[in-house]
C-alpha cells in the first residue's frame, strides 16, 4: 500500500473536470485507487465517489492505492492535485 | 464507531420534523457536540439529588421543573440554579412555551448553556427529539454501490467499477422501480437491526453512464423514479462469470453481508454478457419478500423431495 497526503489548492476546488482527471488516471491502473477526507473514502475510479467528497481548496486530502502500479497511481494523483490540475491531461 | 453531532448542526438538520424550536440564551454554547441520544429530566436534580445527574444530556423542562422553579424564593432559585448550572450542562430546552426566567437566562448565558423553548408539549417534543437524535447519531458508513427500491425491497448492488452497477439500476427504473443512489451509498444503523441506505445529499439522483456522462434520473424519468431513503434488505454482488468459481445453483443456504454488524441477506450474481441482470434482481427482490414470509423455495423443495424419496416415490 502507498500513501502521499496532499492539500488542495486549486480555488475552484475539485469539480466536474478536475474528478474526471483523477478517474482517469486511476483508470489507468488495476489496482484500487482511494482518496480519503476527513475518514471518508472515495473510490478514485469513480466520478461521483470524487464529486461526493465536496472538495473545497484547502482540503487535506489522502491519496492511497494497492496493487499493481501503486506508487506510480499515487505519484500521478498527488501532481496533479498539486499542479491545480494544470496538466496536460487534455491529450488524455 | 461512536459518532457525536454539534448541537447547531443538529438543529439545522432535522429534516421533515419541526421541533418549532427557539434560542433564548447561551448562544456561545452551540458548538457544543451532543454524544448519546437520550434525553435527562432534571426534576430530582433541581430538587438537590445530584447523584447520575446526566449532564451530558439535553435537559428537558416540562411542566413539572417549570412549576418547581417558579415557587422558589429568589434566594432559594439562586442556589439551585448555581448549583445547576456548575455542572457542564449540554442544553437545556423548555416545552409546552414555557419560557425560563430572567434568572435562568443570565445564568446560561454566562455559563455557555444554549437553552431553547419549543411549542410542542412534553410529550410530543421528546419523542420527536429522540428519534432524531438516534438517527443522527446513528453509525454510518459510505459504501461503493448502487441502491435501488424493487419492489418494495431495498436493493444494495455492489462490483466491482465498470462491472454494471448503474446500467442494471437505469434497467430497473426504466421498468418503474425507483433509484435512491449511484455509487456513494450512505448506510445507517439506525436500529439494532435496522441499516437505511441514502445518497449523499450532493450527489442526490445523479447517476454516471459511462458514454453518456452524468445524468439526473429525476429530471429523466420523474419523480415516481426517485425515492431519497430506504431499508437495506437485499446486498447483490454483481461480479465478473468465472469459469472456475462454484456459483450457488441451489440456494438452500441463506448467505449474509455484514455492514456495521448488522447481517444483510446476501447473493452474489455473475454476470456475463447477455445475461439479463435486472431481471435476475427482480426476482431476487421478490423472493426476499417471500423469505421475510418464511417460505424458502430450495428448503421445501429439498424436504418434498426427500420425502418422495422415503416412499419410494419416483414421481411418475
Amino acid at each position: 500500500m502507498t500513501e502521499r497526503e496532499v492539500v488542495v489548492k486549486s480555488d475552484a476546488g475539485v469539480h466536474a473536470r478536475p474528478a474526471m482527471m483523477i478517474v482517469r488516471a486511476a483508470m489507468k491502473y488495476p489496482c484500487e485507487v482511494k482518496l480519503i477526507k476527513d475518514n471518508v473514502e472515495a473510490d478514485c475510479k469513480s466520478i461521483m465517489s470524487v464529486l461526493g467528497l465536496a472538495i473545497i481548496s484547502g482540503t487535506r486530502l489522502i491519496v492511497r492505492a494497492d496493487g499493481e502500479g501503486e506508487s506510480e497511481v499515487v505519484d500521478t494523483i498527488a501532481a496533479m492535485i498539486e499542479n491545480n490540475f494544470k496538466s496536460n491531461e487534455e491529450s488524455a | 464507531m461512536e459518532r457525536t453531532v454539534q448541537l447547531k448542526n443538529f438543529l439545522d438538520d432535522t429534516g421533515i420534523i419541526d421541533l418549532q424550536m427557539r434560542l433564548v440564551a447561551g448562544s456561545a454554547g452551540l458548538d457544543k457536540e451532543i454524544r448519546v441520544a437520550e434525553i435527562n429530566r432534571p426534576g430530582l436534580t433541581l430538587a438537590g439529588f445530584y447523584d447520575f445527574f446526566a449532564y451530558d444530556r439535553i435537559q428537558i423542562f416540562g411542566l413539572g421543573e417549570c412549576a418547581y422553579l417558579g415557587q422558589l424564593e429568589p434566594e432559594e432559585k439562586t442556589n439551585v440554579l448555581r448549583e445547576f448550572f456548575s455542572y457542564d450542562v449540554l442544553c437545556c430546552i423548555f416545552t409546552t412555551d414555557k419560557e425560563p426566567d430572567q434568572l435562568f437566562i443570565e445564568y446560561a448565558d454566562h455559563k455557555g448553556v444554549p437553552v431553547f423553548v419549543t411549542k410542542k408539549n412534553t410529550t410530543n417534543f421528546t419523542s420527536s427529539l429522540i428519534y432524531l437524535l438516534n438517527e443522527a447519531l446513528a453509525p454510518s458508513l459510505s459504501i461503493h454501490g448502487t441502491f435501488v427500491d424493487v419492489y418494495g425491497v431495498g436493493v444494495l448492488l455492489i462490483g466491482s467499477s465498470g462491472v454494471g452497477k448503474s446500467e442494471c439500476a437505469l434497467e430497473l427504473i426504466e421498468r418503474g422501480h425507483r433509484f435512491i443512489a449511484d455509487d456513494v451509498v450512505i448506510i445507517k444503523r439506525v436500529d439494532e437491526s435496522i441499516l437505511m441506505g441514502s445518497g449523499s445529499p450532493l450527489l442526490k439522483h445523479h447517476m454516471e453512464i459511462r458514454g453518456l456522462g452524468i445524468i439526473n434520473v429525476r429530471d429523466i424519468f420523474g419523480i415516481r423514479s426517485v425515492k431519497d431513503r430506504k431499508r437495506v434488505e437485499l446486498v447483490v454482488n454483481l461480479e465478473e462469470w468465472d469459469a472456475n468459481k462454484l456459483y450457488d445453483r441451489l440456494g438452500l443456504e441463506e448467505k449474509v453481508y455484514r455492514i456495521l454488524d448488522i447481517d444483510v441477506s446476501n447473493i452474489v450474481v455473475p454476470v456475463r454478457p447477455g445475461r439479463n441482470i435486472p431481471i435476475i434482481v427482480e426476482t431476487a427482490a421478490l423472493n426476499q419478500r417471500l423469505k421475510k414470509l418464511g417460505i424458502y423455495t430450495a428448503q421445501e423443495l429439498d424436504k418434498n423431495i426427500k420425502e418422495s424419496l422415503k416412499k419410494g416415490d419416483t414421481g411418475e
